[in-house]
């Protein structure tokens, strides 16, 4: 298998929604970003992976190829990827495969949603339409009709989790501190969301529930209007291109991905309720393709749907043991950004988790949310000399999709 | 036919005016938006699921099960065992007991499709028990002692198979409760039907009244009452009472009162009408005392803390809710936390 490096990321600013823009600007402002970041030009990328999760919130039912001519890839084979929640590790692992096969030399990733032009006629507002279009990703036959939301879904698993590991995540003290921290990370986030939001404690307990007795309005992602481009290369190319920006590469390690059953159950292949397999199985396979140990990791980008869902996941990537993630908070393994420099690594022993905000206070635009966090573990691995980093992807019902991947900085640094 | 079967797919007042507007963007700039949507129609088969749901109108429940691991799907939703090399698996007749796999969530924000149905309750339930494997059917789970809300449906818990009077072939055609809710008779019934159940009039918890909550009520009954008194001077509260006329009984374990809403005003009176339109309970007074404090009766009855007969009761809530908002918006109050 042929090295794989990350020469260069861009994202759009994170939006409740954007107006000014569809999702063929969105596509093409994530792909500049990119290329200027890795000063290449479009015609230097061999291909072109899509991520987009649902064509009804694109409102159309083949969305990549309005997008190929506009984002400079006429002419070039173009791939895309739907996988739920999971579409932007999907998307970036297709991409990784393309450049480790020897099929590309350089591919250009790109992720995005448009999803809030959605909009409910009886409460004239997008929210209950936007809903309702995650909801078509239930089957028809049983799970739809029964009114399945994606807040269940995820609640479903946290309130399994619960039955089986109580007084962990049950603490709703110890959620809501995690709140503050991805709050003041979303600050130093330039294109989070909720980057001037300030959301206290004390707010996030006084703020009404979505599902009791683990989720509130203020522990959920958001919805986000947005794109994020990602450029992966093979070694030779990655070198010339870092050789130009002067940037370091970052080189892809492991990648891990697991699907489980759709049907929960019991037994045998079915889904259980109290676990997210996974997220264990896409992380350790990760792990083990790289070499390393979760302990040798301090910087994590993590799909967090929710911050119950953040903590279990966190569990399940051997971070903390399941049943004790609470200790994120009661062991101070989970640092507040504001406690470290721009520039400086957590002491040994203590994590940087989603230093963007994470989806909860950075941004959630579905297709490209991965690609989001691998942009934000970049920066931060660039900034803070990080030796290693984890970004994490969630989705489907019942978070039956979990991808993992590892990625190293080059130890020349900039070459 | 069902009065189901003859509504239609999409209901009619689920739709926009066709139109295209214009919309002020972050940059100060004027775009356009314009109504449009993606609706497709289905015939959709059932295909192999058919038996399953052709089952259901006949109010049996069916599984496949395999013969080599014995493991049962029901839903019968494959018919080859995924886990012995696809081979054929067998019809198998289940039971009308099961018992709940994970505490279940109840919603109370539901997607466009379900608006005015919540809250409601939907969870797994493990019905093949004595299967070495078997999936979870996902299910609707209903409770005859008023609305749906925490501590009922936990895992564990014994429930009992129910199905509608008129079945159309749907997952909505069954749905369950606790075990612990039904008398021996319909216990003994094969198939319960809905309408061997009492829904409409459930009977309301007791509540046991003690000295310390009588102190509590007395304050929480001050503090409503200059609600009341501010929700007169305010017109965001007064929009909010227009047209609305109800008696509410409350039963607390401080004792019990009345709201009364009629012509844009609220009072608030000890004791219990004859005839009130519906009686909510509450154990913990301070329920009212944070609603006043601009807390949320929804989040009390979210949490449990609010016992409300049925929909139509939570319907109500968020009305109430707005009240200690819309007087604090017009009296120039500060925000004051629940907690």
């Amino acid at each position: 298998m042929n090295k794989v490096g990350i020469v260069g990321a861009g994202i759009t600013d994170c939006r409740g929604r954007w107006v000014e823009a569809t999702y063929w600007d969105l596509f093409q402002q994530a792909t500049r970003a990119a290329l200027a970041d890795a000063q290449m030009t479009a015609d230097e990328c061999d291909s072109v992976v899509y991520g987009i999760y649902n064509d009804i919130f694109e409102h159309q039912a083949i969305p990549e190829s309005s997008l190929t001519g506009w984002i400079g890839m006429t002419n070039k084979p173009g791939t895309r990827v739907t996988s739920g929640g999971a579409t932007g590790f999907y998307a970036m692992r297709t991409a990784i495969m393309e450049v480790a096969s020897g099929m590309s030399e350089v591919v250009l990733c790109a992720g995005g949603e448009k999803a809030t032009d959605c909009f409910d006629p009886r409460s004239k507002t997008a929210t209950p339409m936007v809903i309702d279009t995650i909801a078509k990703s239930w089957d028809p036959f049983y799970e739809y009709p029964l009114g399945a939301t994606a807040s269940d879904s995820y609640m479903q698993l946290c309130m399994g989790y619960n039955d089986s590991y109580p007084n962990d995540i049950g603490d709703s003290m110890v959620r809501a501190k995690i709140i503050e921290i991805l709050n003041h990370a979303g600050n130093r986030n330039p294109y989070a969301q909720r980057r001037d939001e300030t959301v206290t404690c004390e707010q996030v307990l006084a703020s009404r529930w979505i599902i009791a007795p683990f989720l509130r309005l203020l522990e959920v992602c958001m919805y986000t209007e947005g794109a994020g481009a990602v450029i992966f290369a093979n070694e030779k190319k990655a070198h010339e291109i870092s050789e130009r920006t002067g940037k370091p590469i970052l080189w892809v390690k492991g990648v891990g991905a697991a699907n489980e059953s759709y049907g929960a159950g019991r037994g045998s292949f079915y889904k259980p309720l109290d676990r997210i397999v996974s997220d264990h199985l896409a992380a350790y396979r990760a792990y083990e393709m790289a070499g390393v140990k979760p302990s040798d990791i301090q910087l994590i980008e993590l799909h967090d749907a929710f911050v119950a869902q953040l903590m279990i996941t966190m569990g399940e990537m051997g971070f903390v043991p399941m049943g004790r993630t609470r200790n994120l908070i009661d062991e101070g393994v989970m640092v507040d950004p504001r406690d470290l420099r721009d520039d400086e690594m957590p002491p040994k022993g203590k994590l940087l988790v989603n230093p963007s905000g994470g989806l909860i206070f950075g941004g959630h635009f579905v297709g490209g949310s991965n690609m989001f966090s691998m942009w934000s573990c970049r920066r931060e691995m660039i900034n803070r000399k990080a030796p290693l980093g984890l970004v994490h992807g969630t989705g489907g019902i019942n978070a039956v999709f979990g991808g993992a991947i590892v990625v190293e900085l080059d130890e020349g640094g900039a070459r | 036919m069902s009065t189901l079967e003859r509504s239609p797919a999409l209901p009619l007042d689920f739709n926009l005016p066709n139109e295209t507007e214009e919309i002020q963007g972050r940059d100060g700039k004027t775009y356009l938006q314009f109504t449009t949507h993606m609706v497709t129609f289905y015939k959709q088969t059932y295909g192999e699921h058919s038996r399953f749901f052709m089952a259901l109108r006949e109010a049996r429940l069916i599984g496949s099960r395999c013969p080599k691991c014995r493991q049962v799907a029901v839903p019968a939703a494959t018919w080859h065992c995924p886990a012995c090399n696809f081979v054929e698996m067998e019809e198998v007749e289940l039971g009308d007991r099961g018992v709940l796999a994970a505490q279940a969530p109840i919603t109370i924000f539901p997607s466009a499709s379900f608006i005015g149905q919540a809250p409601f309750c939907r969870g797994y339930v493990d019905v093949a028990t004595d299967a070495p494997a078997a999936s979870y059917l996902p299910s609707r789970l209903r409770t005859t002692t008023g609305l749906e809300r925490p501590g009922i449906f936990v895992k564990g818990v014994e429930l009992k198979l129910v199905f509608k009077d008129e079945r159309a072939g749907s997952i909505t055609d069954i749905f369950w409760v606790p075990v612990s809710e039904l008398s021996r008779e319909q216990l003994d019934k094969k198939p319960l039907l809905e309408s061997h159940l009492n829904f409409a009039t459930p009977k309301p918890p007791a509540v046991t009244v003690t000295e310390e909550a009588r102190g509590e009520l007395v304050q929480a009954i001050a503090a409503m009452r200059d609600l009341a008194a501010m929700a007169q001077e305010s017109p965001r509260a007064q929009a909010d009472l227009a047209g609305r006329a109800h008696v509410i009984g409350v039963k607390t374990g401080g004792g019990d009162f009345a709201l009364f809403i009629k012509d844009r005003r609220m009072r608030i009176e000890e004791g219990i009408p004859r005839k009130p339109d519906l009686v909510i309970v509450a154990a913990d007074p301070k329920v009212f005392s944070a609603w006043v404090a601009d807390g949320s009766l929804t989040d009390a009855a979210v949490e449990g803390a609010l016992w409300l007969p049925d929909r139509n009761a939570f319907q109500l809530l968020p009305i109430l809710d707005r009240l200690p908002r819309s007087t604090r918006r017009d009296m120039g109050q500060p925000n004051l936390l629940r907690r």
